[in-house]
């Protein structure tokens, strides 16, 4: 939507310049006098929004120092001239301006940029400047090959036109250097699903990478971390160390982290452990133990487990409870006093059973052979739930512990792991 | 006994790991173009470019040291990091170098397959279009990492070299003499050759290679000394394969007055190992080194020009958000092929010229790699120390001025 807005905007706008049309162009005061050329414009980065031009950066001829105009004393900003409303003695030029001004040439011209709209990661050709609601702005950022001719001054190449310009709208777009804030590029990269932030961090540079995800919530950069390659997670986790590290695994699932450490040498991987919270840590080096194709391997320890002794409604309530940080609850998982294992019940009894009534009278008998351990092999999992229908099997250590559980999902996880 | 399984599968990765850019670059630098280049120095000038060869090691250990730096500091690419600080006609200009040298290189991968298996009697017009089908297919289909380690290990074949030297017994004196002794003819096959063994042994793609290998490992400036010492590990093999490539084919060629027409004729420094069975061994060498590099040049060549201009790269990409990227790839396939393919074509002198062509580009690729090294925006209290500027400097000023007799000794015939 927002491009095709864009668009629009733009063609209105006919003869307006591309930034580098106009960088390096000579400046002329009201009497043509020439005071110096373009060496770069200055803007005031806001999330969302077109932003005007501040200031030009005038590079004035035999002079080191660089000069700045506040932008309200240009008269004419085109490709073919840029003048100023008056003699040059009656502009107030600046020798320093704010840190916080992202200079367009310098801060924007070859880097880096997100395109939201794309979730993907561009580099910048050229940009479009053009008047919005009566202000200079950038509208757009030219990220095509058409651009890039155009700053290379060979755009004759393209003899019969066929490439086309592709603007990214500006709004839609974050630059990643330069003094704009992070969080403030966070605050638009929220709004991405997780697996389009991990694109993004694939594509950029390790710098950019450890900025943006470090500067989102623990909570939203788990999200992320889990999305993207073992290998680039591998690179993250060991890029900021067990201490940082930690902050971010301690909203990873279990699994997910054993599965890294098995990747990591031994050594290495009891450090970085060490700095989880105990039952995390406990579970992660329950799990790093077992291989990966055996149900020990495969089960997972987030699940719903409640007290036989409890009412439904508790029941229901931890469900309640629980149910943002798990991916999906189909049963719940009863145990007595010492943890051992008593049996299903599933989400549909929950909700059609007399709240009062205790979980106990509602666990079924249920076959001991139905309970998997963990040193089973695949065939024998795939075997067990087949026969007994089961979309998720429990756990169980010699004891009858509960150790955890076992779902279609994660089988087939692990039969297409690239799905 | 589950744990003991895993240490040790653990150890195994460990030592893979360890074998990393500096060597994988090292083993890939002695390609068709490096033998071919190789041989003609002991072949047809004896063993008095060894002091060459000594100097560039240390300039090999020195670019490659900065290359590995920089990746660590600013954990980027070469390209990308060109394209930010030298704006974006500077990085079409890198980028056209880079892709020409690149080409050659390619090229002299494929003269490579065509010489090699001429040696068992195949045809160039049918070995040479399988053999950029095979490189396309593999590359495509995503077994990039196997075949490229089956290539290594394959490559790893010039130990032979090794071997046959101290069956040949040459002399070790005269050689160790001549790698302290600088010599200079000014003459055009002598520059030629020079430029060529310099050429071969550094590397504008190495440069760019080993820049994105440690980034794309996510190695941190912790790493630093391991890498250092890889490197360097690195260089020095690389040379010591040359070396004794060097006095082989001096001990067999050179003192029989035998020059290098073609593979046949290189083969001949591999007899005294291995008598009849030296064509088939150097036909089996050639051509794993050849499709090693013909596997690495294309996708390193694509993936920096990407890089640079923003373009969208990786297998991972469909063809129509790729097509760039792939399209880049099966440009520096299919024009190299082709040109091997030109009747008559001389495939040594394809091979040698392609190393004089990365010779000579390569001093304005170092230049890049010396700004950046020495901005202290980018590479804060990492930059570099007097010595390495020294020798880098001396390295690159060396090569601008060989290139400079090169060409006023061929306007004046000097032959």
């Amino acid at each position: 939507m927002a491009y095709v807005k864009m668009v629009k905007t733009v063609n209105s706008l006919n003869g307006m310049p591309y930034l580098s049309q106009l960088l390096d162009n000579k400046i002329m005061d009201s009497a043509d006098t020439v005071i110096g050329r373009l060496e770069d414009i200055l803007v005031m980065p806001k999330p969302n929004e077109y932003v005007p031009l501040e200031f030009l950066v005038v590079k004035v001829k035999g002079k080191k120092e660089f000069d700045y105009i506040p932008y309200e004393y240009v008269e004419t900003f085109t490709s073919n001239e840029i003048s100023l409303k008056f003699l040059a003695k009656k502009i107030p030029f600046q020798k320093t301006v704010d840190e916080k001004f992202l200079h367009l040439r310098k801060h924007v011209f070859d880097q880096q940029i997100v395109d939201l709209s794309g979730a993907r990661v561009v580099r910048v050709n050229d940009l479009r400047i053009g008047n919005f609601s009566g202000e200079m702005c950038v509208l757009g950022i030219d990220v095509s090959t058409k651009g890039l001719l155009r700053r290379l001054k060979i755009e004759w190449l393209d003899l019969f036109d066929l490439l086309k310009v592709h603007l990214i709208d500006w709004r839609e777009a974050q630059p990643l250097q330069g003094s704009l804030k992070l969080d403030k590029v966070v605050e638009n990269l929220q709004h991405l699903h997780p697996a389009d932030l991990a694109n993004i961090i694939e594509d950029l540079n390790m710098k950019h990478r450890n900025n943006l995800v470090q500067s989102l919530g623990a909570q939203n950069a788990a999200n992320v971390f889990e999305e993207v390659t073992p290998e680039l997670q591998k690179i993250l986790i060991k890029h900021w160390g067990p201490r940082k590290s930690s902050r971010i695994l301690s909203q990873v699932s279990a699994e997910e982290i054993a599965d890294l450490m098995k990747t990591l040498p031994e050594d290495e991987a009891q450090t970085f452990i060490s700095y989880l919270k105990d039952n995390k840590a406990k579970n992660v080096k329950t799990l790093i133990e077992y291989e990966d194709d055996t149900a020990g391997g495969l089960m997972t320890t987030d699940f719903v487990s409640a007290h036989l002794d409890w009412t439904i409604v508790r029941a229901i309530n931890e469900v309640k409870k629980l149910s943002n940080t798990l991916r999906s609850i189909v049963y719940i998982y009863v145990i007595d006093d010492k943890g051992i294992f008593c049996g299903p019940v599933s989400m549909r009894t929950l909700l059609i059973s007399s709240h009062r009534k205790k979980l106990s009278s509602l666990v079924k008998d249920f076959s001991i052979s139905s309970v998997l351990h963990p040193e089973y092999k695949l065939d024998k999992i795939i075997e067990i739930m087949t026969k007994y229908d089961l979309y998720t099997s429990a756990v169980v250590d010699e004891n009858n512990k509960l150790l955890g559980v076992v779902s279609i999902d994660d089988i087939m996880r692990h039969l297409f792991p690239h799905a | 006994m589950k744990n003991i399984f895993r240490k040790f599968k653990m150890r195994m990765i460990l030592l893979f790991g360890i074998v990393g850019p500096g060597i994988i670059a090292a083993n890939a630098d002695n390609d068709a173009g490096g033998i071919a280049t190789l041989s003609t120095v002991g072949a047809h000038f004896g063993t008095s470019m060894l002091w060459v060869l000594l100097l560039i090691t240390f300039s090999l250990a020195i670019t490659q040291e900065m290359g590995v730096r920089i990746g660590l500091v600013t954990r980027q690419g070469l390209a990308g990091l060109i394209r930010e600080n030298f704006g974006i006609r500077w990085t079409a200009f890198a980028m056209i170098l880079m892709l020409i040298a690149n080409m050659g290189t390619v090229t002299a991968e494929f003269a490579g397959v065509a010489s090699a298996l001429s040696l068992v009697g195949l045809n160039k017009y049918i070995v040479v279009p399988l053999a950029a089908l095979g490189v396309w297919f593999i590359l495509y289909k995503g077994s990039f990492k196997t075949t490229q380690k089956i290539f290594l290990i394959f490559s790893s074949f010039y130990i032979v070299y090794i071997i046959n030297a101290f069956i040949i017994g040459p002399d070790f004196g005269q050689a160790v003499k001549d790698a302290f002794t600088p010599h200079l003819e000014f003459t055009t096959p002598f520059l030629m050759t020079m430029i060529a063994l310099i050429g071969t042994t550094i590397t504008p793609w190495g440069q760019f290679f080993i820049q994105s290998y440690v980034v794309d490992k996510g190695l941190a400036l912790k790493d630093y000394k391991a890498e250092k010492t890889e490197v360097y590990i690195g260089a020095f093999i690389t040379d010591i394969v040359s070396f004794f490539i060097i006095i082989s084919t001096a001990a067999t060629l050179y003192v029989h007055g035998i020059r290098i027409d073609d593979a046949a004729d290189a083969a001949i420094a591999l007899q005294p190992l291995v008598g009849e069975a030296a064509e088939f061994l150097f036909a089996f060498g050639l051509f794993s080194a050849s499709m090693l590099g013909a596997f690495i040049l294309p996708t390193a060549t694509s993936y920096s020009i990407c890089e640079a201009f923003g373009w969208e790269s990786g297998f991972d990409t469909t063809w129509k958000n790729g097509k760039i990227f792939y399209g880049i790839i099966l440009v520096s396939i299919v024009v190299p092929a082709a040109l091997v393919l030109i009747p008559g074509i001389d495939l040594i002198k394809i091979m040698i010229w392609s190393q004089d062509m990365n010779g000579i580009l390569l001093p304005f690729i170092l230049i890049f790699v010396m700004k950046i090294i020495n901005n202290k925006e980018i590479m804060g209290e990492y930059t570099n120390k007097p010595i390495g500027n020294i020798v880098a400097w001396i390295t690159i000023i060396g090569l601008i001025a060989a290139t400079v007799v090169l060409v006023v000794a061929s306007f004046l015939g000097l032959n």
